[in-house]
C-alpha cells in the first residue's frame, strides 16, 4: 500500500510510514498515533490501545486489567449514568459498534461508526483516559457480572485446561495466570486497587490512538490534539519490571478433571518473543502443521479419525510465549495415542524439515490472508492492535516481507530449537462422565 | 463535524443483477484491493419429520472429503495452494457456500465450488469418518450449556417437522448410528440443484467476467427433482418451564421464549424487530441496563427475533446466563423486563434512540464485501429486490411507537413464555 504524505501539523511529531499507515507523536504528552485512511465505506475504527494487560499484575490483583476494563463502561464525570450520557447508549445511539478486550499484554478500547461522528468516539476516549469514575457502587455489580464471566469460562474444560497449562509453564513470569483473573482476587480487589492500577498504567504516553477507515487525515490530526492535547503524560517514566521466567529443563504434566464426553491434549511448548525472526518461521510452521486440510495434523490424526480437531498456533506476545499443538479426540482414543500421534508429526518436521511445496502453500495461506485482514477498518484495527502489544506496529505492515524471509532452513532450525521435550508443558483433559459425577457428588 | 470522504451511490445502482434461469448472480464492484468474497446458497427443503436435516449435515459435511475428479487432500490442496477458503453449511430448508480468494484465482475457486456441490464421491470410509466427527460433535454439545437450552427451548415450541425444531443430541446419535452412505446419495441425487439458486460476489471483481465464471460453473446445474415437507406454524407445549440437569457447569443457560405467528414479510416483523431491540438488542438495551449494569446479575443477556423465514414462523426469545446463586433472581427480574415490555411496550425516546442505532449499525454492517455479501444474499434468498437494502434505513425510520406497541401487545403474551435451564441447578452434595 502506498505511503501517505506526512501532514506538517504544529501539535505534533512526524515519526514514520509504513503500509499506508502514518505515525505521530503528540508533543504535548507523547501520545502515538497511527493513522490509515481507507475510502472504501463511509466508516470509521477508532481505538485506543493502552500497554497494559494482565503481564503487569502482581499477585493479588490478578484480574484488575480486566476488571478495570468493565468499569471504564461506568463512565466519567461527564459521560455517566446520572447525567444521561452513559458511554454505551451515547455512542450506540449514534450507531457505533463498541467494546474492550484486555489481553496478556495490552487493553483496547474500539469504536466502529459512521465517519461523521468519528468526534464523539474521540472526545470520549479522552474523557476517560484520566477522568474514569472507579467508584465502590459500581464495582459492586460489576464484580458479580466479571463473576459470571468467569464461571462461564469454567464451564468450559478447554479453558481450563489453557489456564493450567499456562499456569504450569510459567513460574514466575505473570503469563502464567489467566487474564480474567484468579476467583479470589477478582473478589477482593477493591476500588481504591484499581483506581492505583489506572492511575499507574492510562496515560497519553502508554497509549496508542489508532483511526482507520473513512477520514480525512488532517482533521483527525485536529481532533485528537483538541481532545487528547491537554492531557499531561504519566508522572513517572514506564518503568515496570517483569519477572524473567527461569529456563524450563524437565517436561511438566497437568491433568484437569471434569463433567464431559470427550477428551483433549494440549502441548504448549517454550517459544520465543514475538518480535523476533523465529517467531516468523513459526507462524509458517504453524500453517504447515494445523493450518487446513492439507496440513499435517490433519492428515496424520483428523484424517486417520484419532482426533476430531486439530490446531497448532503460537500467540506473538512481548516476551518469550508458547507454541500450542491442541487436539480433540475421537471417541475410544486414549490421550497417549494421540501424544504419540502429535510426537510423530513433530520429530517429521525435526528430522526432515518442511517442503519447498509446504512452505509456498503456507505463504500464499498467510499471503491471502493479511488480504483478506485487509477488508474492513475493524479487520484492520484488531490486527494493528496486537502488533501494537507486541511493541512493534510495523510488525503488522511488515508481515508479509518477515514472511517471504522464512526459508525452510529456518523452519527446521526454528523448530528443533522449540519443540524440546525440556520446554514442554502437556495438559490432558480427562472427562469424568455425568454419571460418575453425579455418584460422587452424592 | 468531520468530513464523510466516501460517498456511494444505492446498492441498487451498484450491484450487477445477472439473471440465468431458475439462478441469480449477483456481482457488486468495491474499492478493496484483490480480495472477492462470495456466498451463494440453493433451495434442498429435507423432509424434517423423517430426520432428513441429519443426512442433510452429512451430505455438505462430505462435499470436501473427495469428488469424482480428485480426493480429499488434492481438493484442499488445490484451494490452500491459492490461500482460498471455501465452506459449506446446511441451514434448514437451503444449502449455502461461502469464501473468499483473491481476484484472479475466482474462476478456479468457483470452479472447484461446483465440482463439489456437483460431483462429491461419498466415499464409504468417508462416510463412516465423517459420521464418526459428527458422533463426536454431538457427544460434546451435551456439554454445552448453550446448545442444551436453547434445544431445550426449540422442543417445546415445536414438533420435529418443523425447521425451527432441536433434536434432542442423545436421540440423534441413535438416528446417526441407523444411517448409510446410501441414504446420503440418495439425499444429494434428489434434493442438490440450482433450485432458486443464489450466487453473489463482492469485492475487487469484473460483474461481468464474475457472472460468466460463475455460468462456466453452475450454469448448466440441474434444478432438483425434490422437495421435502415441513410444518410452517409451531405446536407448543402448555406455557412452562424444562430444566436440563448438567454437572460440573456452575454458570447456567437460560432460555426464555415463545412462538411467534409472524413471517419476515409480515406487516408486524419491523415493528416487533426494533421493539425487541429495545428491550434487548445491545448494550444500552433494557435487559442489559437493568439486569446486568444495574442489578449486577449477569455477565451476558439479550432478546432477539430467531428462526426468521418466510416460508415459516419465527419466534422470540430472551437468553440470559447466570451463575447458579443468581438463578432465580436473574429469571424473575429477566421476566419482569418482559413483562414490563409486552405491557407497556417502549417509549418515544427509545424508539427515536434505536432508529439512530439500527441505521448506524446497518451502514457499519456494509463495510466489508463479507458483510455486503451476506446481505445481499439474505435478501435475495427472502425474495427481495436489492433496493430494498437501500430502502430498509427509511422504512426503520418511517415506524412508530404505536405501531411498534401495537405489535408486541399483539405478539408477546408474558403467559405463553417457555423457559429453558440448562447446568448444575444444585450446589454438589459433598
Amino acid at each position: 500500500m502506498q505511503s501517505p504524505n506526512p501532514i506538517a501539523h504544529d501539535a505534533y511529531t512526524f515519526v514514520r510510514t509504513s503500509g499506508g499507515i502514518a505515525e505521530y507523536r503528540l508533543d504535548s504528552n507523547g501520545l502515538q498515533v497511527l493513522l490509515l485512511p481507507v475510502a472504501a465505506a463511509p466508516v470509521v475504527a477508532f481505538m485506543v490501545t493502552y500497554r497494559v494487560g494482565s503481564r503487569n499484575e502482581r499477585a493479588g490483583l490478578t484480574g484488575a486489567t480486566h476488571l478495570l476494563e468493565h468499569l471504564m463502561f461506568k463512565g466519567t464525570e461527564r459521560y455517566n449514568k446520572d447525567r444521561g450520557t452513559s458511554i454505551f447508549p451515547t455512542l450506540q445511539r449514534v450507531g457505533a459498534l463498541l467494546n474492550a478486550t484486555t489481553w496478556l499484554d495490552r487493553t483496547n478500547y474500539y469504536e466502529l461508526l459512521p465517519s461523521e461522528h468519528l468526534e464523539l468516539a474521540v472526545e470520549i476516549e479522552a474523557d476517560r483516559m484520566r477522568n474514569a469514575r472507579i467508584r465502590d457502587e459500581d464495582l459492586d455489580s460489576e464484580r458479580t457480572v466479571v463473576l459470571n464471566e468467569l464461571d462461564r469460562g469454567e464451564n468450559d474444560p478447554m479453558r481450563k485446561l489453557v489456564h493450567a497449562v499456562s499456569a504450569a509453564a510459567f513460574f514466575a513470569h505473570p503469563y502464567g495466570h489467566p487474564t480474567i483473573g484468579w476467583r479470589s482476587d477478582v473478589e477482593r480487589v477493591t476500588a481504591e486497587g484499581l483506581r492505583h492500577f489506572y492511575d499507574t498504567f492510562y496515560w497519553p504516553d502508554n497509549a496508542t490512538a489508532s483511526v482507520i477507515g473513512d477520514f480525512d487525515a488532517e482533521e483527525a490530526l485536529d481532533l485528537l490534539a483538541r481532545h487528547f492535547g491537554a492531557i499531561p503524560s504519566a508522572p513517572d517514566h514506564f518503568e515496570f519490571p517483569v519477572t524473567d521466567e527461569p529456563p524450563q529443563i524437565g517436561e511438566r504434566r497437568v491433568t484437569v478433571r471434569q463433567a464431559g464426553q470427550l477428551g483433549s491434549v494440549l502441548m504448549a511448548f517454550k517459544g520465543p518473543a514475538g518480535l523476533t525472526h523465529e517467531a516468523d518461521a513459526l507462524d509458517v510452521l504453524a500453517v504447515v502443521l494445523g493450518g487446513g486440510k492439507s496440513s499435517r495434523l490433519y492428515r496424520h490424526l483428523t484424517d486417520r479419525g484419532i482426533t476430531t480437531g486439530t490446531y497448532a498456533w503460537m500467540p506473538r506476545l512481548r516476551d518469550p510465549g508458547l507454541f500450542y499443538v491442541f487436539a480433540n479426540l475421537a471417541p475410544d482414543v486414549e490421550h497417549a495415542s494421540a501424544e504419540e500421534a502429535i510426537w510423530e508429526v513433530i520429530d517429521g518436521v525435526i528430522a526432515d524439515g518442511v517442503t519447498e511445496t509446504e512452505l509456498t502453500r503456507a505463504r500464499r495461506q498467510l499471503l491471502a490472508d493479511e488480504a483478506y485482514g485487509r477488508d474492513g477498518a475493524f479487520a484492520i484495527a484488531s490486527q494493528l492492535n496486537e502488533a501494537i502489544a507486541v511493541g512493534d506496529w510495523t510488525l503488522y505492515t511488515e508481515y508479509l516481507s518477515r514472511l517471504e524471509a522464512v526459508t525452510p532452513d529456518a523452519i527446521r532450525e526454528a523448530a528443533r530449537r522449540t519443540f524440546n521435550r525440556d520446554r514442554l508443558t502437556v495438559g490432558h483433559y480427562l472427562p469424568v462422565l455425568p454419571e460418575a459425577t453425579a455418584a460422587e457428588a452424592a | 463535524m468531520p468530513r464523510t470522504m466516501t460517498e456511494l451511490p444505492p446498492l441498487a445502482e451498484r450491484v450487477h443483477v445477472l439473471e440465468s434461469g431458475d439462478a441469480q448472480v449477483l456481482a457488486l464492484p468495491t474499492p478493496i484491493d484483490r480480495v472477492v468474497s462470495f456466498e451463494g446458497s440453493f433451495s434442498t427443503v429435507p423432509d424434517f419429520a423423517a430426520g432428513e436435516e441429519t443426512i442433510q449435515h452429512l451430505a455438505v459435511r462430505l462435499l470436501d472429503k473427495g469428488t469424482t475428479r480428485r480426493d480429499r487432500f488434492a481438493l484442499a490442496e488445490a484451494l490452500e495452494d491459492r490461500g482460498a477458503e471455501l465452506s459449506f453449511t446446511a441451514d434448514g430448508l437451503r444449502c449455502r457456500f461461502s469464501g473468499r480468494c483473491l481476484r484472479d484465482d475466482l474462476p478456479d475457486v468457483l470452479q472447484i465450488a461446483a465440482e463439489q456441490l456437483r460431483a462429491p464421491l461419498f466415499d464409504d470410509a468417508e462416510f463412516e469418518k465423517e459420521r464418526a466427527r459428527h458422533a463426536a460433535a454431538l457427544r460434546r454439545a451435551l456439554d454445552d450449556t448453550g446448545s442444551q437450552a436453547r434445544a431445550a427451548l426449540a422442543r417445546r415450541m415445536y414438533a420435529p417437522a418443523h425447521p425451527n425444531y432441536r433434536a434432542d443430541p442423545a436421540d440423534e446419535l441413535v438416528f446417526l448410528q441407523g444411517l448409510t452412505v446410501d441414504d446420503v446419495r440418495a439425499f444429494h441425487a434428489n434434493h442438490f440443484g440450482a433450485r432458486n439458486l443464489q450466487v453473489v460476489l463482492v469485492g475487487d471483481l469484473d460483474p461481468h467476467a464474475a457472472g460468466d465464471a460463475v455460468r462456466r460453473s453452475l450454469g448448466d446445474w440441474m434444478v432438483a427433482t425434490r422437495r421435502g415437507s415441513f410444518e410452517t406454524a409451531a405446536t407448543p407445549l402448555t406455557p412452562g418451564r424444562e430444566d436440563v440437569p448438567m454437572p460440573d457447569k456452575q454458570n447456567l443457560d437460560v432460555r426464555i421464549g415463545l412462538p411467534l405467528a409472524l413471517r419476515r414479510d409480515h406487516a408486524d416483523y419491523l415493528p416487533l424487530y426494533v421493539g425487541t431491540y429495545v428491550l434487548g438488542g445491545n448494550f444500552s438495551a433494557r435487559l442489559m441496563t437493568r439486569v446486568r449494569d444495574e442489578q449486577g446479575l449477569t455477565y451476558g443477556i439479550g432478546a432477539r427475533l430467531g428462526g426468521i423465514a418466510v416460508e415459516h414462523d419465527a419466534y422470540f426469545v430472551t437468553s440470559v446466563t447466570l451463575s447458579r446463586e443468581n438463578l432465580d433472581r436473574g429469571i424473575e427480574a429477566t421476566l419482569a423486563e418482559i413483562s414490563r415490555f409486552a405491557e407497556g411496550g417502549i417509549t418515544d425516546e427509545e424508539l427515536d434512540e434505536k432508529q439512530t442505532t439500527l441505521k448506524g449499525i446497518f451502514r457499519v454492517g456494509l463495510a466489508t464485501t463479507g458483510g455486503l455479501a451476506q446481505a445481499l444474499l439474505t435478501n435475495a434468498e427472502r425474495g427481495f429486490d436489492v433496493a430494498y437494502l437501500d430502502r430498509f434505513p427509511e422504512r426503520i425510520e418511517a415506524l412508530r411507537v404505536e405501531s411498534i406497541n401495537d405489535a408486541v401487545s399483539r405478539h408477546i403474551d408474558p403467559l405463553r413464555l417457555h423457559l429453558a435451564v440448562a447446568g448444575t441447578l444444585h450446589a454438589p452434595l459433598r
